[in-house]
């Protein structure tokens, strides 16, 4: 572990500034958040409020500061900004931006240094001694808890443990898979930082910066929501796993739990009326109208924990066996709701 | 079916059979780890579940299981910081990896003949398994009756076997870390209990479902190399003796391919063509394994696809993803049986009797009056078929016609 740090360089903190030892840096420079206005401080705030702002804007952190100093002290000041905004989905905005830029630099790093990336993670990870398999260079090999607390929220077929060798317990990877990986650690890690409980009075001339990026993220997500699902609900748009528990509730046939849960929320999320939810349901021999509202109306939100659920996912729906008759859109899909917007677009 | 005073005095009987046994056999019990970090939850015979219960000594447990006599007995796969608060309140701190391997799943050809089931809405009747709406009223409740039986236990073990290779093989949990129990009534129970899967959260849990169960396998990234864009063609195979699921896709196809006849190939959707060739091929298939010519990719998708089936563990994905989840105590008695779950030897596991070793009276004759029962077998004996008949039985196997509610005491 020592040598490990030792190999850590301030340059390393400053690309990687959500390392452990990036942030002892910063606590030992005891900085203060009501000194944050002072002139001193000047660059670093400039360079934190980038931040915020390419993360808004587009959702990735590309410019960088060759100033150590600045680029390490600025990281935990974006976290307070965003902190302070306090908005939950430009909290998870701010932290994909971080994790893709991460990643950016990650992959140019040599095999030593994502290894001690890695274990600064508590990863379980180990050079592969058996290096090539089937011609390709698995020079890694990490423990599946670590492969699937962040490969599950990566998209595509080849990030699945069935689609990977695994050998006792130990996933072999690629450089640039490890890489990746990592920048989901990242991901996650930076959504955590952001949740903090107690937020600290921010002196004038910060705060002010903050209302303007407020502002700005305003406008932007104002901007996000006219792209939003169109009124008219097109029922030939709806992928086939809806399509057909859709059809067979027509039909007046029953359809499991997990179909009917998918059915709903499809609907509700694509701007059905809860009255015309519960009305498909009326075919059902055994229709029970207060059960059937109440369900709906749960689903929607307007009821108990006032969320609006959404259908599951693609790769869930076909563990439960939902996902059926899959067509040419299903395969650059992963979820029922983003088929029928990309259908809508094909229209 | 029988008057209010019989169906009471049944439901007495059985009571306080369930009584006698936590009585007698508490002291065998064994609680599960880390006992106060878990939620309890009984299901009673008067109907009702009691949950969120929590107990920090074995005693606190089974002096309970004494007084209430309930008719199942749960505890959480979850640990909790505060496993006796609401649900939003418990404070999760990590879960066992359980996997449920139920018959059930799993269709044989006796079902017909002992399982039954009868529609709540209309009354109609049928053998086997409930079908998905009645053929009648398009209902979907069912009062079904499944029923014990060896045949159908035997391939829920070969279930629990390939699902321990892909435990220990691929996964690289230990042998230690896992336990196999019989559930008492109709399949297996798997619990892995270890640090190293206790902080996996549902989606990770499904992952591994999908794993053991094949789903989403794509054959390109598992040895079936596909060459051409505008004529694509399979240029290689996985080996019988890879690893993982190279390995298990190699021999489930060939398993599949050396013993497929025309209709079985016609069942996975091939063309005749494709089928042709196939059978042409076979014997020099069996001789040894290799790429059959003349298969497109479409084919080959589809065999590996039965393939992979016939390795894959066919396991309840609810049980497995549900980080709650509420599963039945090890040595408490079943409510639908009367017999106890029971743990099966990891090796070994293939002599374990589950019908015999789940038994939990062992004492005593009952006289009761069945109204219908298939045959069945408990122990060394068998009993049955009953029709409308007053029988003198041995605890257990008359326990069971009650649990069932097939037979009453008059
Ligand atoms: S791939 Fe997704 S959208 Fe398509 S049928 Fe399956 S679950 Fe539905
Ligand atoms: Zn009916
Ligand atoms: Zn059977």
């Amino acid at each position: 572990m020592l040598m490990e740090r030792m190999i850590l360089t301030k340059e390393d903190l400053a690309k990687y500034p959500f390392l452990r030892e990036a942030a002892e840096y910063v606590e030992d420079l005891g900085l203060k958040v009501e000194d944050l206005d002072d002139f001193a401080y000047e660059q670093v705030i400039n360079r934190a409020e980038e931040r915020v702002q390419e993360a808004i804007l587009y959702a990735i952190i590309t410019k960088r500061s060759y100033n150590n100093d600045v680029e390490i002290l600025s990281f935990p000041i974006a976290i307070l900004i965003i902190s302070t905004i306090g908005d939950n989905f430009l909290k998870r905005r701010y932290a994909l931006a971080e994790a893709k830029r991460a990643y950016n630099l990650l992959k140019l790093e040599n095999e030593e240094k994502i290894l001690i990336m890695a274990k600064n993670f508590n990863w379980i990870i180990s050079f592969n001694d058996k290096g090539v398999i089937e011609g390709l260079p698995y020079k890694f090999s990490i423990h599946f808890i670590n492969y699937l607390k962040n490969a599950t929220s990566i998209k595509g077929e080849k990030w699945k443990l069935i689609n990977r060798i695994l050998i006792e317990g130990n996933v072999p990877l690629m450089k640039g898979e490890v890489a990746r990986l990592l920048a989901e650690e990242v991901r996650r890690y930076v959504e955590k930082k952001l949740d903090v409980k107690e937020l600290p009075n921010l002196p004038m001339g910060l705060a002010r910066r903050v209302e303007m990026l407020r502002a700005l993220f305003t406008r932007e997500e104002g901007k996000a929501s006219l792209e939003e699902v169109p009124k008219a609900v097109v029922t030939s748009a709806f992928p086939p796993c809806v399509r057909a528990s859709y059809e067979m509730t027509l039909l007046g046939k029953h359809i499991p739990h997990v179909s009917r849960f998918t059915l709903t929320s499809f609907l509700i999320n694509v701007g059905v009326p809860v009255d015309k939810v519960i009305d498909l349901f009326r075919n059902l021999s055994d229709f029970n109208e207060r059960m059937t509202r109440y369900q709906v109306e749960h689903i929607a939100g307007e009821r108990g924990s006032r969320v609006r659920y959404i259908p599951p996912k693609c790769s869930t729906l076909r563990t439960y066996g939902v996902c059926v008759n899959v067509d040419e859109i299903c395969k650059v899909v992963q979820h029922p709701l983003s088929y029928y917007k990309k259908k809508l677009q094909l229209k | 079916m029988g008057d209010l005073s019989s169906l009471s005095r049944t439901l007495e009987f059985i009571k306080g059979k369930f009584a006698e046994y936590y009585e007698r056999a508490s002291s065998k019990l064994k609680p599960p780890s880390s006992l106060e970090r878990r939620e309890l939850g009984f299901s009673l015979f008067e109907g009702g579940i009691i949950r969120h219960k929590r107990f920090t000594s074995l005693d606190g447990l089974t002096s309970t299981l004494k007084a209430l006599a309930p008719s199942d007995v749960y505890y959480s796969c979850a640990y909790y910081e505060r496993p006796d608060a609401t649900m939003e309140e418990k404070g999760w701190l990590g879960a066992d990896l359980t996997f449920d391997i139920d018959a059930d799943r799993i269709r044989t050809a006796c079902e017909k003949a002992h399982d039954s089931w009868v529609c709540t809405s209309c009354g109609a009747a049928g053998r086997g398994v409930a079908p998905g709406a009645c053929p009648t009223c398009n209902g979907s409740k069912f009062e079904e009756t499944t029923w014990l039986c060896d045949v159908c236990l035997e391939p829920a073990k070969a279930e629990v076997l390939k699902l321990l290779e892909f435990l220990v093989d691929d996964l690289g949990l230990s042998e230690d870390d896992i336990d196999v129990y019989f559930s008492g009534h109709r399949g297996y129970h798997v619990h892995v209990e270890s640090d190293v899967v206790r902080g996996l959260d549902a989606e990770a849990r499904r992952e591994v479902v999908d794993y053991v169960m094949g789903i989403g396998l794509d054959i390109r990234l598992h040895g079936f190399e596909i060459r051409g864009t505008r004529r694509p063609r399979v240029v290689s195979c996985p080996k019988l003796d890879d690893v993982g699921w190279r390995g298990r896709l190699a021999k489930g196809v060939y398993e599949f391919l050396s013993i497929a006849t025309r209709e079985s190939l016609e069942g996975i959707g091939l063309r005749d063509k494709v089928i042709d060739i196939i059978l042409a091929q076979r014997d020099q298939l069996l001789k040894g394994w290799g790429l059959l010519k003349g298969v497109d990719v479409n084919g080959w998708r589809r065999i590996a696809k039965k393939g992979a089936e016939l390795r894959s563990a066919n396991v309840d994905p609810v049980v497995t993803t549900d980080v709650h989840r509420l599963i039945r105590l090890a040595g408490t008695l079943h409510g639908k049986t009367a017999l106890r779950k029971v743990k099966a030897p990891l090796s070994g596991i293939e002599g374990f009797d589950p019908l015999k070793e789940a038994v939990a009276f062992e004492r005593g004759e009952v006289t009761i009056f069945v109204y219908e029962a298939p045959e069945f077998r408990l122990g060394e004996r068998t009993y049955g078929p009953f029709k409308e008949k007053m029988v003198e039985l041995p605890t257990a196997a008359a326990l069971i016609l009650l649990c069932k509610g097939v037979a009453i005491v008059r």
